[in-house]
């Protein structure tokens, strides 16, 4: 087993590295398409964490792919019932126990950081956290003023205890894969973008926009405090060994969640520095490009050689190999809705066109545009695997 | 502290309250020092990772 993660190990880098492995590297984003496989509800993985890496390592013994993610679910709700996170909706709580797990965005006059508090969170945005941020979100946690409680002192301690032994399993659950499949952990940490932070967790998007406009100064000035500490959790999070990236979520930071001027003025200068910095500590960071980012590639392509791994979701592939492949090794392209509507022969068709447009010269990674749900059929995941297997041999 | 000073360690990564804080709030230290600034800057960290990581990853 150790000489086949050795070979897995070997492809994976050398494809991300922008160099021809043997073959094809496969490294499927799957998520609560582990626990459709494995025979558990999306409840039972999200809520259960060792029942997500039961299912994640059945997927990885069972599927001949070289990487996966020990938990794509990732949202242990265990963890965020304890803390009392408010903007998830928990299956089998909130939903269906069959259905994924959801974000909830309150309106922009609920956000959980108003207009006028943009100058408490650049002087001390760990304390904003602390005592403004966490008890709005929080259905436990007391705001500043209020009395303790029960519920508050609960939060921080089973919160504190729960997130340390859910992270701490990681460790596990990697080595697992590694030694029952020989299959390769495939990222290590995780980044965010500064503008995407104030959108998703603080201000909302409508919050932001509005922002955007009226007090454009403070969202800068609030994007340069957030900068040192994105990096600084991406950086303690980095595989040691410098081997597999940092995950790098992208959500609405690109036109048309924003216009070209936005991105340029704001989301991409406080991104850029941080990129740079972290290649030259030896990482690279996987820019998984959820949704369509083709308007922003010559920004990308200012990055230096291999420093990231492109992953494609609703770009256009071709596109995106035209533009930045001489630079970058790429992922993705497969479509989701081909993975759950489309034919075996539909998935093959397609894999084959990605495959011959993108993959020729090494530097392409095997997996669907975005993360692989319940509703990706077997048949359509086992096509994209074996057709890869068979024709993406160098 | 200076109060430039002040605020550049709150917005110091990987820290929540500030060892230079907490020694104000020591009135003596009879033993070694550095010990308790590695194991005070080490346990602070923690609560700086729960905190970033509800904001970044949940």
């Amino acid at each position: 087993m150790e000489k086949l993660y050795a070979e897995r190990l070997k492809r994976y880098v050398t494809a991300m590295r922008k160099g021809k492995p043997d073959k094809i590297p496969i490294r499927p984003f799957v998520a609560e398409f582990t626990a459709k496989y494995a025979g558990f509800t999306c409840q039972d993985v999200t809520h259960n964490y060792e029942n997500a890496f039961a299912a994640a390592r059945k997927c990885a013994a069972d599927f001949d792919w070289d990487a996966v993610v020990g938990n794509m679910v990732y949202v242990w709700t265990g963890l965020t019932e304890a803390i009392g996170l408010k903007y998830y909706a928990v299956p089998g709580i909130q939903i269906s126990a069959d259905t994924g797990f959801q974000y909830l965005e309150p309106p922009e006059e609920h956000a959980y950081m108003r207009p006028d508090e943009y100058d408490e969170l650049i002087k001390d945005p760990t304390g904003f956290l602390f005592n403004v941020w966490l008890p709005r979100v929080s259905r436990f946690v007391s705001a500043r003023g209020e009395p303790t409680s029960l519920h508050n002192n609960l939060s921080f301690l089973k919160g504190g205890m729960a997130m340390l032994s859910y992270f701490n399993s990681f460790g596990r659950q990697n080595d697992l894969l590694r030694k029952e499949s020989g299959t390769v952990s495939a990222i290590s940490g995780i980044f965010k973008a500064p503008l995407d932070i104030i959108a998703d967790k603080l201000r909302g998007y409508l919050g932001l926009l509005t922002d955007l406009q009226e007090r454009p100064k403070k969202v800068m000035a609030a994007c340069e405090a957030l900068m040192p500490h994105l990096e600084f959790l991406a950086l303690s999070g980095a595989d040691p060994e410098k081997n597999v990236p940092i995950g790098y979520w992208m959500h609405r930071g690109c036109v048309p969640f924003v216009n070209m001027e936005h991105f340029d003025r704001f989301y991409w200068p406080t991104v850029k520095p941080i990129i740079e910095r972290i290649w030259s500590k030896g990482h690279q960071v996987l820019f998984y490009a959820e949704g369509n980012w083709d308007a922003h590639l010559k920004s990308f392509a200012q990055l230096p050689d291999a420093s990231i791994v492109y992953h494609v979701d609703h770009g256009d592939i071709f596109r995106v190999k035209k533009e930045i492949g001489h630079k970058f090794c790429i992922s993705g392209g497969i479509p989701n809705y081909l993975l759950s509507y489309g034919t075996a022969d539909e998935v093959r068709e397609y894999c084959k066109k990605v495959i011959d447009g993108v993959a020729g010269d090494g530097g392409y990674i095997m997996d669907a545009s975005a993360i692989i749900q319940n509703d990706a059929s077997v048949e359509n995941m086992r096509a994209m695997t074996d057709f890869t297997r068979e024709y993406g041999v160098y | 502290m200076d109060k430039s000073k002040n605020e550049q360690s709150k917005n110091k990564p990987g820290v929540c309250f500030p060892w230079e804080e907490k020694l104000k709030e020591l009135n003596e230290i009879k033993g070694d020092k550095e010990i308790i600034k590695k194991v005070w800057e080490d346990t602070d960290a923690l609560g700086y990772i729960y905190i970033w990581h509800c904001l970044l990853s949940f």
